[in-house]
């Protein structure tokens, strides 16, 4: 029987590739831990890893390709992070492996293989919400209809998806989330990422935004985040939520967090 | 009536209450199909099917809510998936019954109560 904890699985998913996912999902993550939460990360993208390289770890013994594939538990694949995350909190992450022979081996797998792994993924909720008492469980997954996405969507309690304005992405996000979301019924709130800043110089402009938005996808646009230069020139090895709690941007994922909380 | 006849009549009800309750849950499945049009919208497999995410998304709405219920509490009785999908006992049990049949459970009793199950 499921046991009944307080903490949330967050799926942070996309429809196109480059809206700024995994950025979203480790500040996101740093937000809480800053708050004194107790966080794990793990990387669900097993076409294209990459939180090692944005928390230069050093990896594990095991990855999480080892704990779908039923080879370890999950206590063997995460890393504390809490020491280089300088918060009052806990940061656990969880990583893929990013060697190629790995990635063909995820991207060759069977139905069957896929069943058993929406097994272990849904068995996360007690075994890091329940039992290990984390308060919240991220997700960063593959852009688009993947099964590990599709995997991740299925056993997280909130989506959030991240789309640019470009026509072709919002068109994509609407069209997923009302064919593949509707369907498992999930919380899902849009957060539109990358917004030129001259399309929000003032509020009534942010709202006009927002509600353009809203109307596209009929789903809560929780929050539409300008296009940082300081952002992009960071190259993502920069965690902003870390290392510069005054930036705007860092206000920004306060304001995510709490919407997610109230959601 | 001696001690010994109203344990005797005890363990009779008990056995006609089991008797009961499986013929119900078999109604249930007959009653389900003829809501259906009078056959099932299903091909009974003699093997198991994978229940991936993909056979989740071609599921009927109806079966998908009972599915995704039965893939997260892992192993389950009908009333706990009806405490999760929020809809009576007695459907979720014909919706149990009919992914049984379909190949995509388990179905196993302990005693009086029957638990469905994903076999991984």
């Amino acid at each position: 029987m499921e046991a009944v904890g307080v903490g949330k699985i967050i799926a942070i998913h996309s429809y196109k590739g480059g809206t700024g996912k995994t950025l979203l999902t480790v500040n996101l993550a740093a937000t809480y831990a800053r708050k004194g939460k107790r966080v794990c990360v793990l990387d669900l993208d097993f076409r294209a890893p990459s939180l090692q390289s944005i928390f230069k770890l050093n990896g594990s013994e095991y990855w999480l390709n080892d704990y779908l594939n039923g080879a370890c538990e999950i206590n063997k694949v995460l890393v504390d992070y809490t020491p280089q995350c300088k918060c009052s909190g806990q940061m656990l992450v969880g990583l893929a492996n990013p060697a190629t022979e790995a990635l063909r081996d995820m991207s060759s797998k069977d139905r069957k293989w896929e069943m058993r792994a929406l097994g272990r993924l849904l068995s996360l909720k007690n075994t890091l919400l329940n039992d290990m008492e984390l308060d919240y469980l991220l997700f960063d997954t593959s852009p688009g209809l993947q099964y590990s996405s599709i995997n991740a969507i299925v056993s997280a309690d909130v989506v959030l998806v991240i789309s640019t304005i470009d026509a072709s992405d919002v068109e994509g996000t609407r069209r997923m989330t009302h064919e593949l979301y509707d369907l498992f019924e999930k919380k899902t709130g849009i957060l539109m990422n990358k917004v030129p800043i001259e399309f929000l110089s003032t509020p009534v402009d942010r709202d006009s935004v927002c509600k353009r938005f809203e109307n596209t996808h009929t789903l809560p646009v929780l929050k539409v985040i300008p296009c940082f230069c300081d952002v992009l020139r960071a190259g993502g090895t920069k965690i902003f939520a870390r290392d510069d709690p005054e930036h705007p941007f860092t206000k920004h994922l306060d304001d995510i967090a709490s919407k997610v909380d109230a959601f | 009536m001696g001690r010994l006849d109203v344990r005797n009549s005890a363990i009779l009800l008990e056995k006609i209450k089991e008797s009961l309750d499986r013929l119900n849950e078999k109604m249930e499945v007959f009653i389900e199909i003829q809501r259906q049009g009078g056959k099932p919208d299903f091909v009974v497999q003699d093997l198991p099917e994978a229940l991936d995410v993909m056979t989740l998304l071609s599921l009927p709405d109806h079966l998908r809510k009972t599915a995704v219920a039965i893939c997260k509490l892992g192993h389950a009785t009908a009333e706990e998936v009806s405490e999760q999908t929020k809809r009576a006992r007695a459907v979720e049990s014909g919706y149990l019954n009919q992914l049984v049949l379909m190949g995509y459970l388990k179905k196993e009793r302990k005693g009086r109560k029957a638990f469905f199950f994903v076999e991984r």
